[in-house]
């Protein structure tokens, strides 16, 4: 639990859903508060968020900042079974880990991967220093289940800005030196990650025209390609069968941790 | 809001009209939109030559300019549906060029209404549009264009401007707003000019420009610009042709 370990008698704090009575409260509306509306309307999403907390308590933290008695992060994750090279992971990545997931605690599979789908800092703790201590988090949950593989269908934020970029060019971007250019993705490298590759096809998030209009404040008037605040992708709206679908890319990256 | 406060005003009202006006106009644009050789270039030529088609909205309450409108005028004896396809830097050179020659001019155009940020939504649009007429008007002239920059645009770069312009309100009206106070004002959108203005800039330039990263050739959209701009790494050059929309009102 080097993370934990890190931080215990600091001001931030590792807690789990399954340690802390109040955790549920804690982060009550966070992920509502970082994410752009329309991510908030993926399906798989919506159906199985309540699992996490059934089915994977421990694996679902938070960074407590105990001197203000609040949550500065928190992240959402839990195990599945995979037993292909992680070169194959899917291409739906997101939403294929958690339905997965889902279905192999149901069938009672023995997982020995460790998946997580959301680590978000709250805007008020952003640019402290945090990232690393989150995701130092997130690896000691991974080893406090005796788990040695960590992967994540990241979301590479800073790809907002470049929606005419293929992801797959995207994630060839370097710093100076030689680091991922964006930061959420150089973050995780930092940490030892490796991305092991694009997955196209993460999420899948369809709405009326109606429904896009209100999720982003824009108009659609006519089909065709459009550019939202903090989609990766443009959507593709189509007028005649009123739908609108976003389909985010994101990257598989795996942390492998040595650590018996 | 009180309009009583507001004042319209000649260059050489106000002491420090020229350096109000370069204010306002690096609060108004994204950067990029300063880089224009056309503009940079010729810009004096606005007060050398055409001083009394420019003017400003004086907040008399604190002395602020809260507006400001550019134009002058030129000779065209061709129908409007004939104005070329680049607009705004077309018009610049053509006035220029008329004055050098002595050409009498016979018409008006407008060449920028830029409104402070902290003025918006106030309805002074309107009341500059109608200032910048009644120029033309004294000036014995029947029309007044304008290549219009439909700036909400920006938030649709991939929709073409010949599609975005048939974009109307539920009232039938412009969906763009600045088109909209053209129109209110009573004028008619005559067509677009698709290469109204051209940008060009190294990488280095237009990284600094827009705060972004070009790191390959290809497309990228740049904040506050109406169209994609075209990143070419080995040629070290990104371009942006801006397209604008000619309208014409009649005064």
């Amino acid at each position: 639990m080097d993370g934990a370990r890190h931080m215990s008698g600091d001001r931030f704090q590792v807690i789990t859903s399954s340690m802390h009575r109040e955790y549920r409260n804690l982060v009550r509306g966070l992920t509502r508060i970082v994410w752009p509306e329309f991510m908030l309307h993926d399906p798989v999403a919506n159906e199985n968020w309540h699992e996490l907390l059934e089915r994977f308590a421990d694996f679902q933290f938070a960074l407590y900042d105990s001197e203000m008695g609040r949550v500065a992060g928190m992240g959402n994750s839990f195990p599945l079974r995979w037993e292909e090279p992680l070169e194959n992971l899917p291409d739906d990545g997101w939403d294929w880990a958690f339905t997965e997931a889902v279905k192999n605690h149901k069938q009672g599979v023995m997982p020995n991967i460790h998946c997580a789908i959301q680590i978000i800092i709250h805007p008020d703790y952003r640019s402290q220093g945090l990232s690393a201590p989150i995701i130092q988090a997130v690896r000691a949950v991974t080893k406090a289940q005796g788990l040695r593989t960590l992967i994540i269908p990241i979301r590479p934020s800073e790809k907002s800005h470049y929606p005419l970029t293929g992801m797959d060019d995207y994630i060839t971007w370097k710093t100076d030196d030689e680091l991922p250019f964006d930061a959420w993705l150089r973050a995780h490298v930092r940490l030892g990650a490796r991305i092991i590759k694009v997955c196209h096809q993460s999420k899948t998030i369809r709405g009326t025209r109606a429904e896009w209009e209100v999720w982003t404040k824009m108009k659609f008037p006519q089909s065709g390609s459009y550019i939202i605040p903090g989609a990766l992708n443009p959507i593709e709206m189509d007028v005649e069968k009123n739908e609108g679908v976003y389909v985010e890319p994101n990257v598989w990256i795996v942390h492998e941790m040595n650590w018996l | 809001m009180n309009t009583d406060r507001f004042r319209i005003i000649s260059p050489n009202d106000l002491e420090d009209y020229r350096e109000q006006a370069g204010n306002l106009s690096d609060v108004c644009w994204p950067e990029f939109m300063l880089h224009d050789p056309i503009a940079n270039v010729n810009w004096h030529e606005l007060f050398d030559r055409f001083e009394a088609y420019q003017f400003a909205m004086l907040d008399t309450e604190t002395d602020r300019m809260a507006a400001m409108g550019n134009s002058l005028p030129f000779y065209w004896d061709e129908s409007l549906e004939e104005l070329p396809e680049l607009g705004w830097d077309w018009v610049f050179l053509k006035a220029v060029e008329c004055h050098q020659n002595d050409i009498t001019p016979n018409i008006q155009s407008a060449i920028q209404i830029a409104i402070h940020p902290d003025y918006q939504n106030q309805g002074l649009s309107m009341m500059m549009v109608k200032a910048m007429g009644a120029i033309g008007k004294s000036q014995g002239f029947q029309h007044l264009v304008a290549p219009v920059r439909p700036n909400q645009k920006s938030k649709y770069p991939l929709i073409s401007i010949d599609d975005y312009i048939t974009w109307k309100t539920e009232a039938g009206l412009p969906f763009d707003a600045w088109l909209r106070v053209h129109v209110r004002a009573g004028a008619r959108i005559i067509k677009p000019c698709h290469e109204a203005m051209t940008i060009r800039g190294s990488r280095t330039e237009w990284e600094s420009w827009a705060g972004m990263k070009f790191p390959q050739t290809g497309e990228y959209n740049i904040p506050g610009a109406l169209n994609p701009m075209e990143m070419n790494i080995e040629k070290d050059e990104g371009i942006y042709v801006e397209p604008n929309v000619w309208m014409v009102h009649d005064i």
